[in-house]
């Protein structure tokens, strides 16, 4: 009966964390980038899994993709939908110098945030247009990815060494994934089966929605407001 | 029922009104805790004037970056158009008992880069030399989005001081004094050169002090 709090504890989280701890490289892991010359696969395999793990408006957006998806199948398919987008990007992004506002792809995904809980409360098919979500699963996936390149080449990375250190990178995001996934399952499974999910699924989502407009509007602040620091 | 047919739903089924409430709702209440308290803490940006209200823009603080104070550059000789100014001001500051609000406060002038100005500041009614501290120092402006220029000049306890400062950049110079005695005291600043005081309720000027009366009018806000 307690597995909600850990939900309403993390949506709680996200809206008081500074924006800092979303999805950026900072203080000394970003000077280790800085300062990394050729391939160092190992300690990127970390950054990439702590992002992940530390990023709390992608696994926002996780638990939102994952909240009605019961089979074991389902997730992997979104799952790995996901990564496929958000790799491309992250990779294509850095090696070809691609790049966006980093404001503006985390208010993309604070939308999505949004999206996904305005499609779990049924908001879609009530408006008689339901996506294909797996398109837009696959989507998102692509506009995170160019979120994290974005802030990569803030950083000044080094040329030698860099599609290695980038697949090391990538590699750890997935791992970062599985286990955020995994975490966020146990507690899901775990609430399905008690009979405060019925209770209060249409309140976690209605929460999601509100934590999602909070990411988004915190964004576009920080593109407005932020200035270059 | 089995447990698998109770959890069946792909989604939720929520009616139109539910749905309309819980997204407008989301947005409303969304945007209020954007405007209200994210923009004043995180860009000093204050729409609502919520975080004025509540106190939560003061969280905010720009980056800091911090210049040698030690060595600097410049003109030895400047003329000026306009004549130097000298003004008095005396700052009655209570007994520590006081608080942070009555037995500390921040006192700085307008300054550009290169002017100069003398100070003589003494405290009178304190008799030990621990009995007030005090940080000399000057920055830039805090504006939203850019770093702000800070330069420390001196900290340290005394009960006087008397100097000579060169702004390194525009922005403001002056003091946070804190005392520390038992008994209220009045710190008397004494400043000739050129500089402008700032308005109260400012940056450099919170408090409000008001220049050139005696310390018993010069802090309308303090009730002793």
């Amino acid at each position: 009966m307690r597995q909600h709090h850990f939900l309403f504890a993390l949506l709680a989280f996200s809206l008081i964390a500074p924006p800092v701890f979303a999805h950026a490289i900072g203080g000394r892991d970003a000077a280790f980038v800085q300062a990394t010359v050729g391939a160092d696969p190992f300690p990127f395999l970390y950054l990439g899994a702590k992002h992940m793990v530390t990023g709390y408006d992608h696994l926002l957006f996780l638990l939102g993709v994952i909240f009605f998806l019961y089979r074991m199948k389902d997730i992997l398919l979104y799952v790995t939908l996901f990564s496929l987008g958000h790799s491309t990007t992250l990779i294509l992004g850095v090696l070809f110098d691609l790049g966006v506002s980093s404001h503006l792809v985390d208010m993309v995904i604070g939308l999505s945030v949004c999206w996904k809980a305005f499609d779990n409360l049924g908001g879609f098919a009530r408006l008689g247009w339901q996506p294909d979500n797996r398109i837009i699963v696959g989507g998102f996936g692509l506009i995170h990815g160019l979120g994290l390149a974005t802030k990569l080449q803030a950083l000044g990375l080094n040329k030698q060494g860099l599609l290695e250190n980038l697949i090391a990178f990538n590699i750890g995001v997935e791992i970062g994934q599985v286990i955020a996934l995994s975490l966020i399952l146990v507690v899901m499974t775990l609430w399905r089966t008690t009979k405060s999910f019925g209770r209060f699924a249409v309140a976690a989502n209605a929460l999601l929605f509100l934590a999602g407009v909070v990411l988004a509007g915190e964004q576009m602040a920080g593109y407005f407001f932020a200035g270059d620091i | 029922m089995s447990e698998e047919q109770q959890i069946k739903p792909v989604a939720l089924n929520v009616s139109g009104k539910t749905l309309a409430m819980i997204t407008g709702g989301g947005l409303v209440g969304g945007a209020l805790i954007v405007l209200g308290a994210i923009m004043p803490a995180e860009f000093n940006v204050d729409p609502l004037g919520i975080g004025k209200l509540t106190g939560i823009g003061r969280l905010w603080a720009p980056p800091e970056v911090t210049i040698d104070t030690n060595s600097a550059s410049g003109p030895l000789a400047r003329d000026h158009a306009t004549a130097p100014r000298t003004d008095v001001i005396e700052i009655p500051l209570t007994d520590f008992l006081g608080g942070a609000k009555g037995s500390e406060l921040e006192y700085k002038v307008g300054m550009k880069a290169g002017d100069t100005l003398i100070y003589e500041w003494e405290a009178i009614g304190a008799t030990s030399e621990n009995d007030i501290a005090f940080d000399f120092h000057g920055h830039t402006r805090p504006e939203a989005g850019k770093e702000m220029t800070v330069a420390s000049y001196k900290q340290g306890r005394g009960l006087s001081q008397k100097g000579s400062l060169t702004a390194p950049f525009d922005g403001i110079q002056g003091w946070q004094f804190s005392n520390f005695a038992e008994g209220p005291v009045v710190i008397r600043v004494k400043l000739t050169g050129f500089y402008e005081l700032v308005p109260a309720g400012e940056e450099g000027n919170l408090a409000g002090i008001i220049a050139n009366v005696p310390a018993s009018e010069a802090r309308p806000g303090l009730t002793p």
